[in-house]
């Protein structure tokens, strides 16, 4: 019997029958996908039998630094003329980044300036060409051609970023990729602006561009480019900014070619490998002289954009030797029609970011700076989400996790012997701006947003305040523009376009960088509209160092049911340039005023209403017990706390008319403060008998791990959770049911539904 | 001809002196405290020479040209008046947010990375000193919210109480409507008289810059205020110092637009860089007398080397957005790029790829490098040259400064050449080749960037490093033709004897010459006309106030241009100034587009997206009688003569040669016009050593210009 049994039981399939099964697999693929093997690696490829031997031939150091200081000035070339060229807002900020690959797709050299979470993402669509597009004869890989990509999984922060991508050949041979990466903004998704917080699947997010060939010869395909122009709001966009980023990769293409005549293509080959490989090598080096420990911190989402919730973003950093592992697992699972998941790739561009901006700020700019660097998570969670998850506003969880990761890292450089740089608190990470969309005061249909993302208010440091509204956490040298010249394109006026938001704060010993508030009001136009897109209207999105604290939350505002522009011109002097007056006084009659979260839906506006909102502040550093009241007193001369902020807060004593402080008094207060706060104080072990709950509260939407469990998520009620390794569904209710439900059962118990069925 | 021109450095003051056909250049210290003082000195020198005084050469001359860095050193040593500013309300934190990326403008690429170590430059009007008045225009200049002005009353006599001793007046959309500026001024003098001792000088933005940018025209009527007293004091005591001395003409200020101008036409903003400038201006003028070509102008100092491009035909760069210090402003300034290399770039290991850095630290002139024993321990390019045997160690800068080769040799030994494995010679040779490419890269991308490709340049090499390095610096960019200019050591006071009188006024606007939505072509000639007609007489009146003939008066006019919505706007010079049909709005979009393919690549034109211009410019001019220079071409080869005896002999070492040379030297003196050197081989004057690498002919021409010939 056992025979027979076993005789039903399908034979182990031979090596070679194996063979036979993966080639069958292989020629009837229904559909070329995002490749995990290629998504889930951010480290180098192995070294080449091109790269063996070109190493072997070429490998002075010092005609390498030459050869690499020539590419690198090529690279900033085709920067610049992307930032000049570019139609795209964000082009013009610096949303940007060129790069030179080496033939396996590895980013080698990326431009000095722009956006480096591109660094870490670019090389996984040359990847996906090399190895689907490279050999297959209906597609191929030549001298000319010219591949456009755009879609998130298979390999990008967001769909409203396009790359332009060249192969380099030499005689014939593919030697490397040169490409160049753009903020395109609009991209036909459900929401203009190119990050749509409705899009509840990946169907919503407009155009999908697996990388795919649109030059042939030097030439945009014109029948390619009329399609793709046919799917977005911005047609004009989509044209220019393709034509720009292809002529600034055939002028590094110059450069190298260049490299090519002079030194010939071992030497190239060879320098792009060796950069890598010793900033990886520098890197280990690093993290090796850290001390060997785990830091855990964590960030909370208080909202999907669509709808309140508490969601977690776990993180777990451990050193041990020259090992550096990130560890998000207990984070959140991913949402399944939800847009704030994000790929893995996303998170690890961010995480690239802390190093090259906020640790090792004199490394060189590419890939390998974080390749050695290790990351887990759980699979279809919001830090690695599924390709069937929609992924439009991954900022969401990159920027938060970019904190857990900034915070972490924060405690090992205070015990780090070599610094390369000051100890921080963390930098604001949410994109407090304006996204509009409409049809021009010009009759053009634009769709974008402001520059004020740009501005993130800077963590205070070791050894003094935060600096206000600096350059976000995503990009060095960002700018948030001109109201000027943004007038002349879109018609709504910044009637508070820069003005520092009084008590918006993250006090400590030095107090965090602070934000300013903005308040826009359609003016030119009938068809226009704005959303935002944040986190942090309940929960702050991050946290404070060595005793400081996060910032305040800031919610949207709007004033609707009046016509501001009206009120200028006749009452003006009812006007305020403030959200705390406006929302305090309410001195428009007739009109409604309501807050809301950061998540702001698209949203018609009408000639004269009011949308008011507020970035929020860097972390502070150290206890705010301890910060010098001069200082104090020079926040309120700045307009940047209230009097009594300074007393409630920072227990500052002072003559609320001349400002004379009373350090004596001051003294005093701190004092008893102190005294007060032993009093107020418990033992840890009393702490956390008082505090730790086994499961989180009924009331909350939760996700997440809870304690230190991290194999069990919840899934936004006590009894809804999952295995960490096993993902399920995770889907949330359309707001507008649950709102249609609460109305509906409120009307029930009063009986005025009838018998019309709930 | 009879004309001095003067340029006030930080440390010289640089004299020259055309007497009819004789050329005089005298240097003396800056006098800080009185700038007059040091010009006095220099000129005096020169009257020595001439054997004239004083009052003899200022009594005849056409005219006395300043050129002067004053400004900038007052910048940087933050000494300016305490400033209040008023600006549209909600627009408050304008200025102290500066953008978000002031904390990088002006430093090097490690200083605009390094985010934790950002911090803003400490601000020249206090946060606390900003004031917001309540108003609002639009765009196209339609009043959205009237001027309150007991608003501004209040927020003035505030401002007046906090100490503020001048005020700055930048509202948004000004220079589409100035009314509200200007109402605010004469509320200003209604409320502190200009007659009473009160009166609070007053700057509107408006008046300062013409373009569109809130933050940029902010900080450049802000700097302009800063610095408006300095330099109105010093300037002033310069002309009285000429009266004095029987000078009676109109004394003439160089601005950074790369023209001059009377002091009653001159804002403090126009003289920065001024001197930079005039070498700029100094080197088109000899590329035009010389038949040079293109031309890449390169100062090399101590610390920083200074470019410019000077290209044929005339096209003039602009800067319309510079960096000063650290204030981004907004003034059409010629444009100057200046890269952290010189001969105080500090070199080190590089770790990570184990080769040499060099720069962007710099040991200055304080400590200095190393062999200048003055307690510098780090390794710098002058002491990699210094061992290389191209400077001479008891006579570097004319035997000022007595070099010594044993702290350079430490200096390198111990911070490099167990890192490297390697000998001193052999890091020294890493180092100057390192520091040359890096100068090489940085021209490279400066004349890409505009479309230029290097090789089809010649090389003014300048400043006191600049024939030291500009044969490595050339052959890495294929440049075969460098030339040490005549009159090198006063160079930017050449170019200030050359400048003409000129005045620059431009207007931002949205104007679409195609509409890609509509497919319509501008028509609206009228509109056009009018605007160019109003710059053209505002340049016309600018001259004639200084008493320029109105029949002497030229206009220039450029448009700034752009496809779609980009940021680039390229400047397209139009020779036709009135606009009479669809036959000349073509061939305006036409000139754009050639200028825009040539800079960016054929074919990346994108008509298909629109056209627009942003800025309609107009410079007004009066062309002066310029210095001419003697033929200062190169003999041709055949012609050429030999050099004398060389004075010495030194051992020299060159990237790209495992042996030494025993490189003769000359003194630059004993050198004839026409006289062909070989290298390898040294020249040393007071002021530079000219050094011929080996491929290199060193040919002396007329004036002291020297040429470096790459051997064919």
């Amino acid at each position: 019997m056992n025979n027979m049994s076993n005789s039903r039981t399908p034979k182990a399939p031979s090596a070679e029958e194996m063979a036979l099964i993966k080639k069958f697999l292989n020629d009837t693929t229904l559909f070329l996908g995002p490749d995990p093997e290629i998504m889930q690696n951010h480290d180098l490829m192995p070294r080449s039998a091109e790269e063996e031997t070109a190493i072997a031939s070429f490998s002075d150091v010092h005609t390498i630094a030459k050869i690499r200081d020539r590419i690198q000035s090529g690279c900033d070339e085709g920067y610049e003329m992307v930032e000049q060229m570019g139609a795209a807002p964000g082009a013009k900020w610096g949303d940007v980044i060129t790069g030179v690959y080496s033939a396996s797709g590895d980013l080698a050299i990326a431009s000095a300036g722009g956006v480096l979470i591109f660094s870490a993402l670019v090389h996984h669509p040359i990847k996906f060409i090399i190895k689907n597009w490279l050999n297959d004869p209906t597609v191929g890989v030549r001298e000319g051609d010219g591949f456009i990509h755009n879609d998130s999984r298979y390999g990008n922060v967001h769909n409203t970023d396009q790359s332009m991508i060249l192969p380099i050949f030499h005689k014939g041979k593919l030697v490397c990729w040169v490409a160049s990466t753009v903020h395109e903004g609009e991209n036909g998704a459900i929401e203009p602006g190119g990050m749509p917080s409705m899009a509840e699947s990946p169907s919503d997010e407009g155009l999908k561009m697996s990388p795919f060939k649109v030059v042939e010869n030097y030439q945009i395909k014109r029948d390619i480019l009329t399609f793709l122009q046919n799917s977005v709001r911005e047609p004009k966009l989509q044209y220019e900014d393709m034509k720009v980023k292809l002529y600034a990769c055939l002028r590094i293409k110059q450069r190298i070619e260049e490299t090519l005549n002079t030194d010939g293509p071992g030497a190239l080959v060879s320098t792009l490998r060796l950069t890598m490989e010793n900033v990886r090598a520098e890197v280990k080096r690093r993290i090796s002289e850290w001390p060997d420990m785990t830091v855990r911190s964590y960030i909370i989402q208080d909202s999907t954009l669509r709808e309140n919730c508490v969601v977690k973003i776990n993180c777990k950093l451990t050193k041990t030797g020259d090992r550096l592992i990130f560890d998000f697992r207990g984070s959140s699972p991913e949402f399944t029609n939800r847009a704030t998941n994000t790929i893995v790739a996303g998170l690890k561009g961010m995480l690239a970011q802390v190093f090259l901006c906020y640790v090792w700020p004199d490394l060189p700019r590419g890939q390998a700076a974080f390749a050695p660097i290790e990351m887990i998570t759980d699979p279809h969670s919001i830090v690695n989400c599924s390709y069937d998850a929609p992924n439009s506003q991954s900022l969401m969880s990159i920027f938060t996790g970019f904190t857990a990761g900034q915070h972490a890292v924060a405690k090992f450089l205070y015990s780090c012997p070599e610094k390369y740089t000051k100890v921080h608190a963390p930098t604001f990470n949410m994109i407090n701006t304006f996204i509009w969309g409409g049809v021009s005061q010009h009759g053009e249909t634009l769709g974008n947003l402001c520059a004020d993302l740009n501005g993130m208010g800077a963590g205070a440091v070791s050894d003094r305040d935060g600096e206000h509204a600096l350059a976000p956490i995503f990009a060095t040298m960002a700018d948030i523009g001109e109201q000027e010249l943004n007038e002349e394109e879109v018609p709504f006026l910044q009637l508070v376009s820069k003005k520092m938001t009084r008590d918006a704060i993250a006090p400590g010993k030095y107090r965090g960088g602070q934000g300013y508030t903005m308040v826009v009001a359609t003016k030119d136009s009938e068809q226009w509209g704005f959303m935002t897109t944040c986190q942090g209207a309940k929960i702050p999105p991050l946290q404070g160092l060595f005793g400081g604290y996060a910032c305040g939350c800031y919610p949207l505002s709007k004033v609707q049911g009046i016509d501001v522009y009206d009120i200028l011109m006749n009452e003006p002097e009812k006007f305020r340039h403030s959200i705390e007056e406006i929302m305090n006084e309410q001195p428009f009659e007739g009109a409604s005023y309501t807050t809301h979260h950061m998540g702001m839906g698209f949203e018609i506006s009408k000639r004269g209403e009011l949308f008011m909102i507020s970035q929020g502040a860097g972390a502070g550093y150290g206890d705010m017990l301890e910060r010098d009241p001069v200082n104090v007193i020079k926040d309120i001369e700045e307009g940047l706390i209230s009097s009594e902020t300074a007393e409630r807060l920072y227990k500052v004593k002072f003559d609320r008319k001349t400002l004379a402080i009373n350090f004596d008094a001051t003294n005093q207060a701190r004092d008893a403060e102190r005294k007060a706060r032993i009093a107020r104080s418990k033992p840890y072990s009393e702490f956390v008998k008082d505090w730790s709950k086994p499961k989180p509260p009924s009331h909350l939407k939760y996700f997440g791990c809870w304690g230190d469990d991290v194999s069990t998520l919840y899934m936004g009620a006590q009894d809804k959770t999952r295995d960490a390794n096993t993902p399920r569904p995770n889907y949330m209710p359309h707001p507008k049911d649950v709102r249609i439900a609460e109305l509906e059962g409120k009307l029930a118990a009063l009986g005025g539904m009838g018998g019309e069925k709930q | 001809m009879k004309r001095v021109s003067v340029d006030i450095g930080g440390t010289f003051t640089d004299c020259f002196v055309v007497w009819g056909d004789k050329y005089v250049e005298a240097k003396a210290l800056t006098t800080h405290h009185n700038l007059a003082m040091g010009f006095n000195e220099a000129l005096g020198k020169a009257c020595t020479v001439l054997d004239l005084d004083l009052e003899a050469i200022l009594s005849e001359v056409d005219s006395v040209r300043y050129a002067t860095t004053l400004g900038t050193n007052a910048l940087i040593e933050h000494k300016g008046p305490k400033m209040g500013m008023l600006v549209t309300a909600g627009y408050e934190a304008t200025v102290p947010l500066s953008r978000a990326r002031g904390y990088g403008e002006g430093l090097d690429n490690l200083g605009q990375q390094d985010m934790p170590n950002a911090q803003r430059p400490d601000p020249l009007v206090l946060p606390h000193m900003i004031r917001g008045v309540r108003e609002r225009v639009d765009f196209e200049g339609r009043l959205v919210m009237p001027l309150d002005e007991n608003d501004v009353r209040t927020q003035i006599r505030e401002l007046v109480d906090r100490g503020a001793q001048i005020i700055v007046v930048a509202l948004v959309n000004s220079v589409v409507n100035p009314h509200h500026e200007q109402r605010i001024e004469e509320i200003i003098l209604e409320e502190y008289p200009s007659h009473l001792l009160g009166a609070i000088p007053v700057i509107l933005s408006h008046q300062v810059a013409g373009r569109k940018g809130e933050y940029v025209r902010a900080t450049s009527a802000i700097v302009d205020g800063y610095l408006h007293s300095t330099m109105y004091h010093a300037l002033s005591t310069l002309e009285q110092n000429l009266r004095a001395h029987s000078y009676e003409r109109p004394m003439l200020t160089i601005h950074n637009s790369g023209g001059m101008a009377q002091l009653n036409s001159t804002d403090a903003l126009q003289t920065i860089h001024s001197g930079p400038v005039s070498g700029i201006g100094a080197s088109e003028h000899l590329a035009m007398q010389a038949a040079l070509g293109n031309v890449v102008a390169t100062d090399m100092g101590g610390t920083s080397y200074d470019i410019g491009i000077v290209v044929d035909g005339g096209i003039k760069h602009y800067d319309f957005n510079p960096v000063i210090d650290r204030w981004l402003v907004s003034v059409p300034m010629v444009h100057l790029v200046t890269l952290g290399a010189g001969g105080g770039s500090i070199a080190s290991y590089d770790r990570m790829y184990k080769t040499v850095k060099c720069g962007p630290e710099s040991a200055g002139s304080d400590p200095g490098p190393a062999c200048y024993d003055r307690g510098g321990m780090r390794p710098t390019v002058t002491d990699a040259d210094l061992l290389l045997g191209y400077l001479d160690p008891t006579n570097y800068a004319g035997g000022s400064i007595p070099l010594n080769p044993r702290r350079a040799k430490s200096a390198i030994e111990d911070t490099l050449c167990d890192e490297l494995d390697c000998s001193v010679i052999e890091a020294a040779l890493l180092i100057r080749e390192k520091v040359d490419d890096n100068m090489a890269n940085g021209l490279f991308t400066e004349l890409r960037a505009r479309g230029y490709d290097p090789k089809d340049f010649t090389m003014l090499a300048y400043g006191g490093n600049g024939p030291l390095h500009c044969c490595g610096i050339a052959q890495n960019l294929n440049i075969d033709k460098i030339l040490a200019p005549p009159f090198s050591s006063v160079f930017s006071a050449v170019g200030a004897g050359n400048m003409h009188q000129l005045h620059i006024h431009e207007q931002s606007l949205y104007m679409v010459l195609y509409d890609s939505n509509t497919r319509n072509i501008f028509d609206d000639y009228d509109r056009f006309n009018g605007i160019v007609a109003d710059l053209r007489e505002r340049g016309r009146q600018d001259l004639l106030r200084q008493g320029a003939k109105a029949q002497d008066i030229r206009h220039n006019l450029e448009l700034d241009m752009r496809y779609g919505n980009q940021l680039v706007q390229t400047t397209a010079v139009i020779p036709k100034h009135e606009l009479n049909g669809p036959g000349d709005v073509l061939a305006m979009i036409s000139q754009f587009s050639n200028d825009y393919g040539k800079r960016f690549g054929e074919g990346s034109q994108a008509p298909e997206a629109g056209i627009r211009i942003n800025t309609i410019r107009v410079a007004s001019y009066v062309q002066h009688e310029t210095v001419q220079f003697e033929d200062i071409k190169p003999l041709a080869k055949g012609r050429r003569k030999l050099p004398p005896a060389p004075t010495s002999k030194r051992t020299c070492y060159f990237v790209g040669h495992k042996d030494s040379f025993e490189t003769p030297v000359w003194s630059r003196s004993a050198i004839e016009p026409g006289v062909e050197i070989p290298g390898p081989a040294i020249v040393a004057s007071e002021v530079t050593t000219f050094l011929v690498d080996p491929g290199w002919t060193f040919v002396a021409a007329k004036q002291g210009a020297s040429w470096f010939l790459r051997n064919e």
